[in-house]
């Protein structure tokens, strides 16, 4: 016991001092592909080539909706350099829907999150559950995982929407006392990932519930869940969703 | 007076003459009617001398060479004359309501000859001021009581129960007579003339008496170790008779433990006291915690009787030390806190039992595992049980609370006494009372919730239908009574007080516990000036222009050496709490909820398809931490039958039976049986049929009989 305080001590503050001061080691991403000018039949060649339809094609080029990307790389490996690839891209890219809201000027401190798991291949549940290890320490910033809708102001929905999941969603979005916001995090529960609208799955969270921020990544990294929940509290400004070419041609 | 004492006895006497002559249907309406009336009368004789101090002895005839039968009402008589006849009232009422439902099955008649029978024993007994008239009618209500739990006499449980009530009853009843025979001494029977012939009495003729009387009272009383016929006999007896067997024959066990040790033989020495703390705090943990865990409401409800019985016997026995110490004022603080727990305990037990036989004629079982969301369906019945649970867990602003909180006090005060060693037993007591009063209230969110709120866990509880107005208008007096003892304790404190002055030998005893605080001067003789000048500057006498009397707050003042002040107001905490619950209310209707409507929305159930009944908390799952922590007095028994497939590679089924013994049947009875079943192997052994051998067994006899006469 006497031990770990003084090696606590001795450590220091290790956490990461985030939102206050930009942080230098978002964590590891595999990268995301970037809006490129290219031909009408070249930028149609791509888009067959993602298999989540994360491409589209574009008038004068390709458009690229985060929110689907899987990060598999079969654009930028097959397609001969005709695609960007970004490696070093900022985790600070979650986006707030079309219909969603933050909490405004309701909540921004100590809000509650139920995190409910709706087809999840572990992936952005273990991103999820580092949150509250020291580095991230959510706490600091007043947010805190609760076990019960009763309490929850943020249901969190990691994974897919699969069949059997739908109800239990259902369930703890009704139980949630108003005012309430949804989060999905990663691309399986933004948009059914891989396993898209298929047999036992219906997609994405955002065709059953009102999802108000959503989280792309596969799986997203702590600090980009953390960077979302940041924005659902209205502590962050949101990020486009949609890497269009016409924006980063500049040409609008 | 007599006139009164006559009419009682002439109702029942006609109740017995109607039961015989009239037919079946109409029998209840009669009980419930002469039961009522009797009842109202009999609380007007015992109030004329509990209020009034009014005196009554009448003489009735000699018996040559025992005594002369007496009759005499004093205020420890009309104490608990007026209890019972609290609970005899809406007792016999609901008795009346539910007794129909025996209609065809047995003998309405019977039940109603018996009832009037033990109404006048019951009557009789307190009044009853010598030895023979005693325990002549001890006997009589014994075996009365046995024939009313043996009412369902089909059930072969029932009749078993009864019958062990019956032996433990008349064991009981042996002993009474040994501790009266040695209190009378060469002298009269009469209760007078023993009085003045026991100071004569030797120290070990005056254990004898004590523990004679206090074991065998105590088998009525419920105490330890002659409680196990207890549970057993409430859980068998018929639902017409039960509140008035918790609510006024146990309370005559303790009217025997309080005229034997307090009047006729005061306890002189610390060591009974001891013995009746002891035992009182014993007994009041170990009928809780098999309270607690049990699943039926009557046994349940049964189990904390006894828990009951033995605060009010800690009390007496704290009182009995506190005599014995010369503390006069705070032994008759320990007495007030007895009686006043007794006469609660005796309104929210019939109140309990009522509200239960409600429940079980109308929901079809008293399991609180297969009931459920009886709120719904039975609401008055539900707030009146409510009212009776919070009372007898002790919580404020209702009357438990108030004798329990007395009772701890008095118990504090030990630290007033001079030996260390009966400091530490009273610590020791106070620690198990204090677990008791925490493991009530766990026992009756437990009865309370697990039957009434949540969902109905079978048909019969969802479908159940209101309680009948024989049962409601009942539930409904006891629950006044509970709120008002329990709100104006001040009121009910100095009505105390002639019943136990002459015990405590302390006049006007409640004048330390409830002084004449704002009706007189600021000068009392009691308390120091300063003190009182103390509590009219914090405003206390606020209370008099509201309330006329003695005020609104129970305080005592420790002596010279231990100047702590103990205070408490129950009628004020009632205020506070009126007041902030409606200040909620008002704040929550005009500030929150004025522009946001309030959203009702579905259980949380985890998510899963259908919520059933089945799948929530049991009351069995909800006491299961008191059966684990306590597992060194359960010590249960847990038999496991595996059923396995043809393979026997796989379990098809797992049932595990769970038994219990009871903690006294394991210590006492088990030992005991034994030994006599040892015993008599050993004497069977001589009877083995030889003819030789009796005859020298008898010449035997005969040879030591001779020897006995010649040497004494």
């Amino acid at each position: 016991m006497s031990q770990w305080v003084i090696k606590g001590l001795r450590s220091g503050i290790k956490s990461t001092r985030y939102p206050r001061t930009s942080e230098t080691a978002p964590g590891i991403s595999p990268g995301l592909p970037v809006a490129t000018p290219m031909s009408a039949e070249l930028a149609q060649a791509m888009a067959a080539r993602c298999p989540t339809a994360a491409l589209e094609p574009a008038r004068t080029g390709i458009d690229v909706n985060l929110r689907r990307c899987v990060h598999c790389f079969r654009c930028a490996r097959g397609g001969d350099g005709a695609i960007g690839w970004e490696r070093e891209r900022d985790f600070e890219c979650a986006g707030v829907t079309s219909h969603g809201d933050n909490f405004g000027r309701v909540f921004t401190r100590s809000i509650h999150i139920l995190v409910v798991d709706t087809g999840d291949c572990g992936a952005c549940l273990n991103e999820v559950k580092q949150l509250n290890n020291p580095y991230y320490n959510m706490h600091r910033l007043g947010f805190f995982f609760t076990p019960t809708p009763r309490h929850a102001d943020v249901l969190l929905v990691v994974g897919a929407l699969t069949e059997h999941m739908r109800l239990p969603l259902r369930k703890a979005y009704d139980a949630m006392p108003t005012p309430k916001r949804v989060v999905a995090v990663g691309a399986c529960a933004l948009s059914g990932g891989i396993f898209g609208p298929s047999f036992m799955c219906a997609g994405g969270v955002g065709d059953f519930l009102a999802v108000d921020v959503e989280v792309p990544g596969n799986p997203p990294a702590p600090l980009a869940i953390l960077h979302g929940l940041l924005v659902v509290a209205g502590r962050k400004p949101p990020a486009p969703l949609y890497r269009r070419i016409e924006e980063v041609d500049g040409q609008g | 007076m007599s006139l009164l004492l006559v009419i009682i006895l002439g109702l029942c006497a006609t109740g017995i003459v109607l039961a015989i002559v009239l037919e079946q249907e109409r029998i209840p309406a009669a009980l419930g009617w002469l039961g009522a009336i009797a009842s109202i009368v009999l609380l007007w004789f015992s109030g004329a001398s509990l209020f009034g101090g009014a005196v009554f002895r009448a003489t009735l005839w000699t018996i040559p060479s025992l005594a002369t039968l007496t009759l005499s009402l004093d205020r420890l008589s009309a104490l608990f004359l007026f209890v019972t006849g609290l609970v005899l009232l809406p007792g016999s009422i609901f008795a009346s309501g539910n007794l129909s439902q025996y209609l065809g099955k047995y003998s309405l008649r019977s039940f109603s000859v018996w009832y009037f029978a033990l109404f006048a024993t019951l009557v009789l007994i307190p009044l009853s001021a010598d030895a023979v008239s005693l325990l002549m009618l001890w006997e009589l209500m014994s075996i009365l009581i046995y024939l009313l739990v043996n009412f369902e006499h089909e059930d072969r449980e029932h009749t078993r129960s009864g019958y062990l009530m019956l032996a433990i009853g008349e064991a009981g009843t042996l002993l009474i007579a040994l501790a009266l025979i040695i209190l009378a001494g060469n002298g009269s029977l009469e209760f007078a003339s023993m009085k003045a012939a026991g100071d004569a009495l030797g120290e070990q003729a005056r254990w004898a008496v004590f523990l004679l009387a206090f074991f065998g009272f105590g088998v009525k009383a419920g105490l330890i170790p002659v409680n196990f016929w207890l549970p057993q006999a409430y859980t068998s007896a018929p639902w017409p008779f039960v509140p008035v067997l918790a609510g006024a024959t146990l309370n005559l066990g303790l009217y025997g433990i309080v005229r034997v040790n307090g009047d006729l033989l005061p306890v002189a020495i610390a060591g009974p006291g001891l013995v009746a703390l002891t035992i009182g705090s014993v007994t009041a943990l170990l009928g809780i915690l098999y309270a607690t865990t049990q699943s039926d409401l009557k046994t349940l409800l049964a189990h904390s009787s006894i828990e009951n019985a033995g605060i009010i016997t800690a009390a007496l026995g704290a009182g009995f030390i506190f005599i014995a110490s010369n503390h006069p004022a705070i032994a008759a603080i320990a007495f007030a806190a007895a009686f006043y727990h007794m006469l609660n305990h005796s309104i929210y037990k019939a109140l309990l039992f009522v509200a239960t036989g409600a429940v079980d004629s109308n929901a079809g079982t008293r399991n609180i595992d297969r009931l459920g969301g009886l709120i719904k369906v039975m609401p008055v019945t539900g707030a009146f049980f409510l009212v009776g649970a919070l009372s007898i867990a002790a919580l404020p602003p209702f009357n438990g609370f108030v004798s329990e909180w007395l009772t701890l006090q008095a118990m504090l005060q030990s630290a007033e006494l001079a030996s260390t060693g009966i400091k530490i037993v009273f610590a020791i007591c106070g620690a198990i009372l204090a677990l008791t009063a925490g493991l009530a209230v766990t026992c009756f969110v437990k009865a309370f919730a697990m039957s009434f709120l949540g969902m109905a866990r079978y048909e019969s509880a969802a479908k159940a239908s209101r309680a009948r107005a024989s049962s409601t208008a009942p539930m409904g007096f006891l629950a006044v009574l509970c709120v008002f003892l329990g709100v104006a304790p001040t009121y009910v404190i100095p009505l105390l007080d002639g019943a136990v002055a002459p015990i405590a030998h302390q006049a006007r005893a409640a004048d330390a516990l409830v002084p004449p605080f704002f009706s007189g001067s600021i000068h009392h003789g009691e308390l120091p000036s300063a003190f009182v000048a103390d509590f009219h500057k914090l405003g206390a006498q606020v209370g008099q222009s509201v309330m006329p009397g003695r005020g609104l707050v129970v305080l005592h003042r420790g002596a010279a050496a231990n100047p702590v002040v103990f205070a408490m107001s129950t009628s004020y905490m009632a205020v506070v709490l009126l007041l902030m619950l409606l200040g909620a209310y008002v704040v929550f209707r005009l500030i929150v909820a004025r522009d946001r409507g309030v959203e009702r929305r579905t259980v949380w159930d985890g998510g899963i398809r259908r919520l059933l009944p089945e799948m929530t908390y049991t009351g069995t799952g909800f006491s299961n931490p008191v059966r684990v922590i306590f597992e060194a007095i359960f010590q249960p028994t847990t038999v496991e039958d595996t059923r396995e497939t043809v393979g026997k590679h796989f379990r098809a089924a797992i049932r595990r039976t769970r038994g219990e013994n009871h903690v006294l049947d394991r210590l006492v009875l088990d030992p005991i049986s034994d030994a006599a079943l040892w015993m008599a192997n050993g004497f069977a052994r001589m009877h083995h049929g030889f003819l030789n051998a009796y005859v020298f067994y008898g010449l035997g006899a005969l040879l030591a009989a001779l020897l006995v006469a010649r040497f004494t």
